[in-house]
Parts: C-alpha cells; structure tokens; sequence
C-alpha cells in the first residue's frame, strides 16, 4: 500500500513538474493487482470474505460439518482452476515484456495469479483446520448431550 | 432460462456461505465451460488479472491508508473536541457532537466502517458514562457513520463510478448537499429525542474554547480541503487526490501532530490491505461474470423487459430503489454495487436516468443496507463497540434509518439536491 502510495504522489509531482512518468499507470495497476491477490490470501487465513454464513451458522451440528467441507472444495477447487491457468498464461508469455518497462518481463507481472492462487488455497486449508475443528467439536457436543438427554426421560 | 440459472446457481453458493467472490467465479466458469468448452477455461487467469487492474481503483487503498494513518495519529479525538464546542451545549450534546465528528470525519475517510470504529470507540463509552441509553449511543454513532459512504470521498461511489462508467469526481460533488442534509436531519431526530428523554448537555458554548480546539483540529480540518479542493478544482484525478491524502496525513500526523502510533499504523495498514483485498477480488472475480453476461447480452435484456412494462424513469427508480434496500439488507455495499451496477446501468441509460444522480440513489440505499440486519455491517460494528443487542439498538435505529430514508426519496425524486453542484461546476 505503502509503495502504490509513492508511485500515484511521484506521478503526480512528475507530471505538475511538466515531465510525466511513462511507467507510473502500469506499475500502480501492477501493484494494485498484487494487493488484491496477496491480500486475498491473509483476508482468507482471517476468514474476512464477504460471505453469508447465516445459513450454515443455524444448520445443526452434523450438516454444518457437511456444508463447511463443501465450502472447502469448491474455494479450494476454484483456485486451484486459478492456479493452473494463471500458470498456462506465465509460460504463454515467455519472452514478452511490459510496455512502458521494456526491460521487465510481463511474466513477473502476471506471476501474482498462480502465486496469489496457491497461497490462497494455503491460507483457506490452514484456517480450515481450525473452522473443521470446531464444527466437529459442536457436533461432539451435540451428539454427547442426546443420550444424556434420552436418559434423562 | 440461462440467466436464471445463473442467478439460482448464485443464490445457492451465497447461501452456503462460499465467499461471494468465489461464487461469482464459479458461476461464471462454470457456465463458460458449458457454453464454450474447456478451452474458454484458460483465459480464467487473464480476466482475473485484467480485472484487478482498473487504475481508478487504486483510490480505495489509499484513501483506507490515508484514513488509518490519520486515525492512527489521534486525529479523532481532535475533532470530537473541535465538534463538541462547537455544538456540545445544545440538549443531548455528546449525541450531537458524535453527528458533528461524523460529518468531519466523513470528508477524509471513505469508509463507513472506518467511521464507526474510530469515532464509536471514544464516543460510545463516553455516551454510556454520561447515562444515555446504551441501544441509543449504538445507533446514534452508527447511524451517523453513514454520512462517511455519502460525502466524499466514499469507496462506494468509487466502485459506483468505475462499474458504470461515471465520473467519480461528479459523484463525489453530488454526495455533498445529500450528505450535508442527512446529518442536519440526524442532528434534528436527535434533539427531538434529547428533549424527550431529558438527555444532558455536554458543555457550555464558549468562544475562546471553539478557538483553541479549531487551532488544535485545524491541520486535520484542512485536510479535506487539500483533498477534496485538488479534486474538484481539477488539479488532480480522484486516484491522484487519493495519493496526496497519503502524503498529506502523514505530514500532517508525523511531522505536525507528532502523534503517530507506529503499533496502530502497522495494524491498520494491514486490516486496510485486507479489506482492499476483500472488495478487489470482488472486482475481479465479478470481470469473469461481467464477460459472461456481456455476452450473453444479459444486461440488454434486462433493460428491455422492464422498459417493456415503463420507460417512466420515477417508477423505474422506485422499483430500483426498492430492489436495492432489499439487496442491500442482505449483501456487503461493495459486492450489491459489483453484482448489480452493470446489469441495471442499459436499464438507466435507457429511460434517462442520470448515471450519477443515479449514483446518489444508490449509495444510499447501500447506506442503509449497512443499518438493517441481518447483514448490516456498521450496525453490528457499532454493537460490538456497546456491547449491545442488535435488535434493541434497530428498534432505537429506526428514527435515524426513517431520516436516511428521507434524504433516498428526496434524493430520488428532487434531482436538483445531489445534482444542483453538479450541474453548476462540470455540467
């Protein structure tokens, strides 16, 4: 965040001093997009996509175990797809470069797709430990209160 | 029949609480396998990059920085005391000065959240202290928070503007009168209520002491003019003006205030990284759908069937507005605006709407949406704060989501209040 601050104020001092910076638009929507996918990943190791969880928080114990384990498949199935076709792009774009940095190979630019992907698939089954964890743990606990429950009646 | 199982398909996810930005991508890869085969599949990679790449969007990191730097720097309690000798001796004081900080606040942060975190942290438990009810701090401080989505600069309008093509600094213009008037409204309910429930006064009106606060907020207080005066009189871009707020707290906190809290910095920069992160891949997810249903010419067809029924654009706001209070009870601002903005805007443009009037009408209905459960993010942030009950602060809520509401139908159907600005100095 730091650097896309220099970048936007050094562009704007260059271009009010009468010599704009070629390179300042590109490299800010570089860093802007390596914010996103890198940020992404610590956003998912918290939890803090927007979601709805309402619904999954009200199921009982055994079907909210079967709804997080769901979530799990299809996030991490997601970007895994991500993943590999960011990979296919890098390897298409062998030997380009950007257009106002022509000594930077466009694949470093484009790298933060497949990197971004594979520590957002970490940081989700990381975190997932933990939320799994504690669906069993209710269900455990669900599933102990039943029967002192029935021998209760 | 596509388009509603894309919409089923969508609903489903959402409600089994996948990410929505996760869900959009699948959705939207899902029916592009269908439709195109797996080899459509590879350009996933392409469009999420593209889609993370809009350069006006680089405003919301750094106003969210700007903002957490600020704040970081004490800046909040320089304001509240600023804003409450200015309006502390009137009946219900401290609730007034929470509306007044609001305001100030709102013109350097973009976020109602931000808002709400700063200001309800310092205010909330002095409101306690002083006996007002705990629901009615919550909601008050809430409430008033929104004032941050509805004068510039505001992140909403950011992602507004990039999604339909608008103006971003025309929306910021026209945020102001509509911002401006729902705090006085606010300032209006509260004293109503103050009165009622005999709430106390804060302090006695004292020219000297209104003189050595302003000197005290002064740096902070010119802040938005810095900002907002680049932006408007045109020196600098929206993003470019985003920029200079950066350098301009920093000067202003490290170097002028000497009060920057280097442990609070770092963690906000890291909370305002993610919360850049989360509306980002929003965006750039919503680029896989958004190219899907382009071309599938979902939005021109949208726009057809309800011009079928009435090209009259009162009615079509009102059934837009009623739509967005509905979603925005439900969705995050930012994943209502990626989700619908580009599928109603042929609709707008169609019966003559104007983009950014329409703006207006939007954020605040998204506005409100962040004060109706059950997703109602500034809401549940205020309760965490008061340690209250969400249900019993809406029910204390509902006067100032009525004054919120007030200032939708006025923005609706009296245009001259977001666009009189508008008109005078870009039109």
């Amino acid at each position: 965040m730091t650097t896309l601050a220099v970048v936007v104020v050094l562009g704007v001092v260059f271009r009010k001093a009468g010599g704009a910076l070629v390179w300042y638009d590109e490299v800010a929507s570089i860093l802007l997009a390596w914010l996103t996918y890198y940020a992404s990943s610590l956003a998912a190791l918290k939890r803090s996509h927007i979601g709805f969880p309402k619904l999954v928080e009200a199921a009982g114990p055994r079907l909210r175990l079967g709804l997080v384990v769901f979530r799990e498949f299809v996030v991490v199935g997601f970007f895994v797809l991500v993943a590999w076709t960011g990979w296919r792009i890098v390897q298409v774009l062998e030997g380009t470069y950007l257009v106002s940095l022509p000594w930077m190979p466009a694949q470093v630019a484009q790298s933060v797709i497949p990197i971004g992907a594979v520590l957002f698939v970490i940081a989700e089954l990381v975190s997932a430990v933990d939320v799994l964890g504690k669906s069993r743990s209710i269900e455990e606990r669900a599933g102990g209160e039943k029967p002192s429950g029935s021998q209760q009646r | 029949m596509t388009i509603l199982l894309l919409l089923l398909g969508l609903i489903v996810l959402i409600l089994l609480d996948i990410p929505i930005a996760v869900a959009l991508g699948v959705v939207a890869v899902v029916a592009m396998g269908i439709s195109g085969g797996a080899d459509v599949l590879v350009n996933t990679g392409l469009v999420l990059y593209s889609g993370a790449t809009k350069f006006s969007l680089i405003a919301i990191p750094l106003f969210i920085l700007a903002g957490a730097i600020m704040n970081a720097s004490g800046i909040s309690r320089r304001l509240i005391a600023f804003a409450s000798s200015l309006i502390g001796f009137v009946k219900g004081g401290l609730a007034m000065v929470t509306i007044g900080a609001s305001l100030f606040f709102a013109e350097i942060s973009g976020s109602a959240v931000a808002d709400v975190a700063a200001l309800g942290s310092i205010l909330i438990p002095a409101m306690k202290r002083k006996g007002y009810p705990t629901a009615f701090a919550a909601a008050v401080t809430s409430s008033a928070a929104t004032l941050a989505v509805i004068i510039p600069p505001s992140i909403p309008m950011i992602l507004y503007g990039v999604m339909s093509g608008s103006s971003v600094v025309e929306l910021f213009v026209a945020g102001i009168v509509p911002g401006v008037l729902g705090a006085v409204m606010m300032m209006g309910v509260t004293y109503y209520l103050s009165v009622k429930h005999n709430y106390p006064v804060e302090e006695e009106f004292e020219w000297p002491k209104v003189g050595s606060t302003f000197k005290d907020a002064g740096w902070a207080l010119l802040l938005p003019v810095i900002i907002l005066g680049g932006i408007f009189g045109g020196w600098v871009t929206a993003t470019e003006g985003a920029g200079l707020a950066v350098v301009a707290a920093m000067v202003i906190g490290g170097l002028i205030y000497r009060g920057l809290d280097l442990t609070q910095l770092r963690a906000a920069m890291l909370e305002g990284g993610t919360q850049t992160a989360i509306v980002m891949l929003l965006v750039a997810t919503s680029a896989l759908m958004s190219d899907y249903l382009t071309s599938i010419q979902v939005p021109q067809m949208v726009a057809q069937s309800i011009v079928g029924l009435t090209d009259n654009p009162y009615l079509v706001l009102a059934l837009l507005n009623v739509f967005f209070l509905v979603i925005g009870m439900f969705l995050h601002s930012a994943a209502a605006i990626i989700l619908v903005v580009p599928i109603v805007m042929p609709l707008v443009h169609a019966v003559g709407i104007d983009p950014v009037h329409f703006g207006l009408v939007v954020t605040l209905n998204l506005g409100i949406g962040q004060q109706t459960p059950p997703v109602a993010s500034v809401l549940v942030t205020a309760c965490s704060i008061a340690k209250a009950d969400i249900w019993e602060v809406s029910k204390v809520n509902v006067y100032f989501v009525g004054v919120l509401l007030t200032v939708l139908l006025l923005v609706t159907y009296v245009p001259a209040i977001p666009m009189a600005l508008v008109e005078l100095f870009y039109r």
